[in-house]
């Protein structure tokens, strides 16, 4: 069948997931209870009908199939409500704010990842048990292991509180602190500010890749196909770029894939070690608070985000393995 | 001596040939996993004679602050103090030592949780297949979609606040509640891949044939789930478990940093959560709990990958 | 007497595994005459693929040749580097697989596969490439060449897949072909086919043939010498219809007798116990568990290869006092 139809396909199979994925993220709201006395529960001098009132401000005192069929009704038309922190600012404004900081961080560092990972990867599985393959694998281990929020901690005290060469918090630092790093203008200011940050995320992200991009490799260069190129008498480079490489890629691409659409979610560790400005941050903050219509209208764009990012993957693969475009 | 009785006599003596003895035999040439194993048990030990081990007793023992009634708060490691003090005056390496009793609560706990959900869903569809198989999987497709961290924080804010204080008896062993929550909301928002994983292990040896032969002879379906498909799915299980331990260690330690934690039981996040403010000044209060969890969860990756190559072996060369 | 194009002289190749030390090839000769073909036959694991990729030196990790002479056209291919081999792979040795599926990459198109192998041996524009492998997929009889270049493998029958290795394999006219059980895994229709082709294709191209295979069938219907081999070692050398009317290892006996027959009425004979573990093989002869003939000498010392007649040699203690059954 041909691509077209195998997206179409899949376009219209999202429908009952996104809705799915609304409700859940609707429900969550009444987990436990009603909201609005939980948020209330620090404060014990709340009467009954102050906490009614706030519901009713917030439109939660309608039945709640029909708050929930408001609130999809709204995000449909781009409302995405008011936040209850903030100063009831309109949840859509919060979000745009954020929004650029956090993609900024995250897609530098998934390229990055993506980019370097794919030739370590291949190096380390052409010398499979060489001193220099062990230690990317174990490098690589390690990145899998360690906490990322320790690893920002780590490079903080290291770089910016011993050695002061790098600021540490922040995506922009106020101008007369500039001398201290010898920063002369504001690109310049963000982008060290953007070092730390973009170091972890994209160490933990290449540590991931790598593994992964080895372990097919490994694989890939086991198989019949390769032993029949080489006994063809093509180059190693031919051998390893064009033919291994084409069949090692999926796994990349599924996590390129999946890091896109966890772009916007992703990162909150980071994002709060470093202060940053983004979305990762603001959440953390907005869970704190049981800030509920920020924290739904979050959820709602990183899952549908990520959805598309699955869908784009999907359709890379069957781009590249012909043999999935027949099912 | 029958040419029979010869034959079965040789294959006895005959290095064991059992599934386990030969992983076991494989397990122990890997050097990774032998370390792991090695790390993993350090840890469990530690565990077990925390309070011995420590320097000081653990909180909410007013002891634990002897560091602080004796203006040692804050302090470098020393002699004394072999991690150095917190900023609220305790001795990091007792914080340290005692949390690893917390790491394995927690990993053990939350891997249960997970594997026996995953089990579950992915046995039923990966068995029973078509309708059944497609519904869990949308289920789970649902789960895997989600914001995972960011829910979990949710989720853990809100029991944790209805959930109020006091102490919870589970038969008869005292659990810390706040604790407790986080770790049944990280083992219900995980079992989706593990779910994943289960299902597929499922599909592959239901289409073996000595499945058929069993349901040509009439077995039930229960039985031949658990008397034939299951143990042939163990070593699976066991590698993916060992690996969810490390990531719920993970995870754990990432909330409690947070501040989503429970600040009555120390973990090791806990730890660096309270110290995260003063990093500046007291570094080591950051350092050394968070090369505790690195230790821990390194061991179990190295002893889960040690255990995957033994029990699955590919051509390895 | 012809000359030969291949002698291989001792070899040994060792798979140095985690499990010990695997004698896959452990001291095998042959040589292999210009424009022959000669049948490499043998159970599984008695190394004749690992001999195919010796000469090739395509020995795949953790193995290594130890020891042995290779000579091809004259020149030692243990003492060339491997630019010097990826030259005479391809382009005057060739191999093919078993399994036409596991051997063609399924992410690329058949004449990009194709294209490669001709476009590293020879200089030519991308038309001549082309016109190249529509003559080469008519000369192995695919239909409606132009089309099916561009299909990929998976688009192909099993029998199809195969005549594609073959095209592949003969793209650069090799002078020596490889052919590792080519029909083995193919529906027996399709394999006299394929059996034929090959025939066809050798004669047209005054190629030398190794064929490997398991089948003495195939033996029979192909090779005009044959070289027997058990355990990594080599058993008896002979022309065909020699070894099959006046041989004189029992392995061979007892791989002639496996063979069903319609014509002859006796029970399927199997060959008893297994093959061996190559790690810690049976001492001296290796055959001596399961030779209904073996004495104490061949648990002792090694055979060597002695001839019975011109053409015709045997590596057995006993060979003299024994009269074994042949196919007549």
């Amino acid at each position: 069948m041909s691509l077209i139809r195998y997206i179409a396909r899949r376009l219209l199979y999202m429908v009952p997931l996104l809705l799915g994925i609304s409700i859940i993220s609707f429900i969550t709201m009444y987990a436990a209870g009603d909201p609005i006395t939980i948020i209330t529960m620090g404060k014990p001098t709340i009467t009954e009908a102050q906490r009614q009132a706030i519901r009713i401000y917030y439109g939660l005192d309608k039945p709640v199939p029909v708050q929930y069929l408001n609130w999809l009704v709204n995000i449909l038309k781009g409302d995405f409500g008011k936040s209850f922190t903030y100063g009831g600012q309109p949840v859509r404004l919060l979000i745009e704010q954020w929004f650029w900081p956090t993609v900024e961080l995250q897609l530098i560092s998934i390229l990055l990842a993506v980019a370097l990972s794919i030739p370590i990867g291949i190096m380390s599985a052409k010398n499979q048990y060489s001193k220099r393959d062990i230690t990317v694998t174990s490098i690589a281990l390690f990145g899998v292991s360690m906490p990322t929020f320790w690893l920002g901690v780590i490079l903080i005290i290291a770089f910016s509180y011993n050695l002061g060469w790098l600021p540490s918090a922040g995506a922009v630092g106020a101008p007369y602190l500039w001398p201290l790093f010898g920063i002369e203008n504001p690109t310049l200011d963000h982008l060290a500010h953007l070092i730390l940050p973009v170091t972890v995320l994209t160490y933990v992200s290449l540590a991931q890749n790598v593994r992964l991009v080895r372990a097919n490799m490994l694989e890939v260069l086991r198989s019949d196909y390769i032993l029949a190129a080489r006994a063809s008498g093509l180059s190693e480079r031919l051998v390893i770029y064009k033919h291994a490489l084409r069949n090692s890629i999926t796994p990349v691409i599924t996590y390129l894939g999946l890091s896109l659409g966890a772009v916007v979610g992703g990162a909150p560790m980071t994002e709060y070690v470093f202060n940053w400005p983004g979305l990762g941050r603001r959440f953390v903050d907005a869970a704190m608070n049981l800030d509920f219509p920020l924290i739904m209208g979050i959820t709602m764009i990183i899952t549908i985000m990520t959805l598309v990012a699955n869908l784009i993957v999907d359709i890379s693969y069957a781009f590249i393995d012909p043999r999935i475009r027949v099912e | 001596m029958t040419k029979q009785e010869k034959t079965k006599a040789e294959t006895a003596s005959r290095r064991s040939a059992s599934q386990w003895a030969v992983a076991w035999r494989r397990f122990k040439r890997n050097r990774a996993g032998v370390a792991g194993l090695i790390m993993v048990s350090a840890l469990v030990f530690i565990a077990i004679f925390h309070n011995l081990l420590a320097l000081y007793p653990a909180r909410p023992d007013p002891k634990a602050f002897t560091p602080f009634y004796k203006g040692d708060t804050a302090k470098p490691p020393s002699a004394n103090y072999p991690f150095g003090t917190s900023a609220i005056g305790t001795d990091v390496f007792s914080d340290v030592i005692h949390g690893s009793v917390y790491a394995i609560y927690v990993g053990v706990l939350v891997t249960v949780i997970t594997m026996g959900l995953a089990i579950v869903v992915g046995a039923i569809a990966g068995y029973f297949g078509k309708w059944v198989d497609n519904i869990l999987m949308r289920i789970t497709e649902i789960f895997l979609v989600f914001p995972s961290l960011l829910l979990i924080l949710v989720f853990v804010r809100i029991f944790s606040i209805s959930a109020g204080g006091g102490s919870w008896q589970f038969l008869g062993i005292t659990v810390p509640p706040g604790l407790t929550i986080v770790i049944f909301i990280l083992g219900v928002f995980n079992w989706a891949s593990n779910a994943r994983m289960v299902r597929g292990e499922f599909l592959r040896v239901r289409e073996m044939e000595f499945v058929q032969a069993e349901k040509a002879l009439g077995a039930s379906n229960w039985r031949i789930i658990f008397r034939h498909v299951l143990p042939n799915i163990l070593s699976s299980i066991i590698v993916v478990a060992t690996l969810t331990i490390a990531y719920a260690i993970l995870l754990e330690a990432a909330v409690s940093f947070l501040g989503f934690g429970d600040p009555n039981t120390i973990t090791w996040g806990q730890i660096l959560q309270e110290n995260f403010s003063e990093m500046r000044t007291v570094w080591w209060a950051e350092f050394f709990p968070g090369l505790a969890i690195l230790f821990s969860v390194f061991g179990f990756n190295l002893l889960g990958d040690g255990l995957s190559d033994a029990l699955n072996p590919r051509l390895r060369e | 007497m012809s000359e030969n194009i291949l002698e291989v002289e001792g070899l040994k190749t060792h798979f140095y595994t985690e499990a010990g030390v695997v004698l896959a090839v452990d001291g095998v000769s042959f040589n292999v005459r210009k424009g022959e073909t000669l049948g490499l036959v043998g159970e599984s694991g008695s190394g004749k693929t690992v001999t195919a990729l010796s000469v090739l030196r395509l020995v795949p990790r953790p193995g290594r040749i130890v020891e042995g002479k290779i000579r091809f056209q004259g020149e030692d291919l243990l003492a060339k580097t491997e630019e010097e081999m990826r030259d005479i792979r391809g382009d005057k040795i060739a191999i093919i697989f078993q399994d036409p599926t596991s051997s063609l990459n399924p992410v690329y198109t058949v004449e990009s596969q194709l294209a490669d192998v001709i476009n590293t041996h020879q200089k030519s524009s991308k038309e001549g490439v082309r016109g190249k492998i529509a003559e080469l997929f008519q000369f192995v009889e695919i239909p409606e060449p132009e089309a099916r270049m561009r299909e990929y493998p998976h688009q192909f029958s099993g029998g199809m897949k195969q005549r594609v290795a073959v095209a592949r394999a003969l793209a650069c006219e090799p002078v020596l072909l490889f052919a590792d059980e080519p029909t083995t895994n193919l529906d027996v229709t399709i394999q006299a086919q394929v059996l034929d082709l090959m025939k066809d294709l050798k004669t047209k191209l005054g190629m030398s043939m190794v064929m490997i295979t398991h089948d003495m069938g195939i033996i029979a219907d192909i090779t005009s010498r044959v070289v027997v081999l058990y355990a990594g070692r080599v058993c008896e050398i002979a022309p065909t219809p020699v070894l099959y009317e006046r041989l004189r290892h029992p392995y061979t006996e007892a791989l002639l007798a496996a063979v069903p027959r319609i014509d002859k009425r006796k029970k399927l004979a199997i060959i008893p116990r297994n093959i061996p573990n190559l790690i810690s093989p049976p001492s001296g002869c290796r055959f001596h568990p399961r030779c209904p003939y073996a004495k104490d000498v061949c648990k002792e010392r090694v055979p060597e290869l002695e001839e019975v007649e011109p053409g015709h040699s045997v590596a057995c203690h006993e060979w003299r006092n024994l009269s074994l059954n042949g196919v007549g």
